[in-house]
């Protein structure tokens, strides 16, 4: 639209992106603070919160026990009490220790208390496989999507990265902010102004007309890579970042959808009650059958063993062959 | 002869930010130098000089990004070797690379 305004841009780690966004609203807001092992003078596990404990202190930077559920406890404990804390848990896995404050205490205390109380709570989490095996490499957000009052958001670049975190850090119910191991390296363009992303609200990456693929996190490379060879094949994929799984934005995919005409969904998790039957069965609620295929890991935990990790998760290659049978077969295919 | 120094390979990473030069265009540099510090998602690459000779000129300044493999000066045995336009065709000087 003519009427957009292009924001200047400027280039950052996917870290700096973090960094920035918690800076920014713990200058604006003296209520948001910082829970999490390492978090302090170390700078975050991925140096997410560089500087941060520098300029804000040890009151508002806090280093945390290694014990997940004292922390989410805490940080649901602080948000009912009207501080507006972001718990940092290094790894996915270890949101299981958390999760029955986050929800059983979280996510329900605006239901119980027929919202006089809020929890605007944020736990900050890293997913994914890189070389750490069985309990260092879940994607787990799959489990938490059907919480009731829970949020749950998934940025693939720096700029998503920035803009949902400041979403996450102003909203009034708990959020789960799942980044990615191997999004750490990554470099891009963030907006120079202010800009938070609403919730909701999915990312097309790439036009297509022969299907479409939805991805989050670091999948949503794995599957513009899958676009690139579908192209050389003569297959024109559409990409949808989906950023935000709940509230999932099922509108975008729908329309989509109604163009391809063929739906591929992609995720690190496991496809059994995964991110991608939700996504296939809210599209068909739309529009009845279509066709598609789910792509996922091997229903096997992740080895820390190179060659293994490698074989038990989706890749381009393995993407773009699940596209190629589901434009010739036009059937329902399950290939995990 | 003429050598480029390029980003070194450095595992995981697509791309690199320069932090600082510590030696300017025109400058003698001695093997083992420190030339350049470039700065990762989690690190910082110590850019030293493989051997003698004078930096040229300095391809990406400090502040800018440049990817992996990619040309970040040029280099000289002699002093006032001409400096081609096009660098892709030097052969690179293999630099020693520490990370911190």
């Amino acid at each position: 639209m003519s009427s957009e305004r292009r924001s200047a841009m400027h280039k950052m780690f996917f870290r700096e992106a973090i960094a920035r966004a918690v800076r920014e609203e713990m200058r604006d807001n003296p209520n948001v603070l910082i829970l999490g092992q390492d978090v302090g003078r170390f700078g975050g596990s991925y140096r997410e919160f560089d500087g941060l404990f520098e300029e804000f202190g040890p009151e508002r930077v806090r280093d945390m026990p290694v014990a997940e559920p004292a922390m989410v406890g805490m940080g649901v404990g602080a948000a009912a009490a009207g501080l507006r804390p972001l718990v940092s848990i290094t790894y996915m896995d270890f949101m299981m220790l958390g999760l029955d404050p986050l929800i059983n205490y979280g996510a329900k205390l605006r239901y119980k208390t027929g919202g006089q109380l809020t929890a605007p709570v944020v736990v900050k989490t890293t997913a994914g496989a890189k070389g750490q095996g069985v309990a260092h490499s879940q994607c787990i957000e799959a489990w938490l999507m059907s919480v009731p009052g829970l949020k749950v958001v998934a940025p693939a670049t720096p700029a998503d990265a920035y803009g949902l975190l400041k979403t996450a850090l102003r909203s009034d119910g708990p959020v789960v902010y799942v980044d990615h191991k191997r999004l750490f390296p990554v470099a891009g363009e963030v907006p120079v102004d202010e800009i938070a992303i609403p919730f909701g609200s999915a990312r097309l990456c790439r036009s297509g007309t022969d299907l479409t693929i939805t991805a989050h996190s670091f999948m949503v490379r794995t599957a513009l890579e899958a676009a690139k060879l579908l192209e050389k094949a003569g297959l024109s994929a559409e990409v949808i970042d989906l950023r935000s799984l709940a509230p999932l934005d099922i509108n975008t995919i729908v329309a989509s959808v109604k163009r391809t005409g063929r739906l591929l969904t992609l995720e690190e998790g496991q496809i059994t009650t995964g991110v991608g039957a939700e996504v296939v069965t809210r599209v068909m609620e739309h529009l009845g059958p279509i066709d598609f295929t789910r792509v996922g890991p091997l229903p096997a935990p992740v080895s820390s063993n190179r060659v293994l990790e490698a074989a038990c998760l989706p890749d381009a290659a393995r993407v773009a062959t699940a596209a190629r049978l589901l434009q010739s077969s036009g059937k329902l295919v399950c290939s995990n | 002869m003429l050598y480029k120094i390029s980003v070194p390979q450095v595992a995981d990473v697509e791309e690199i930010r320069i932090l600082e030069w510590h030696r300017q265009a025109g400058e003698p540099v001695a093997q083992g130098d420190l030339v350049v510090e470039l700065e990762t998602h989690k690190a910082i690459v110590e850019v030293r000089a493989g051997q003698n000779g004078y930096l040229r000129k300095i391809l990406a300044e400090a502040g800018n990004w440049q990817g992996i493999g990619l040309p970040l000066a040029v280099l000289s045995d002699g002093q006032s070797e001409p400096v081609p336009e096009d660098v892709q065709a030097l052969v690179d000087l293999p630099v020693d690379f520490e990370i911190t």
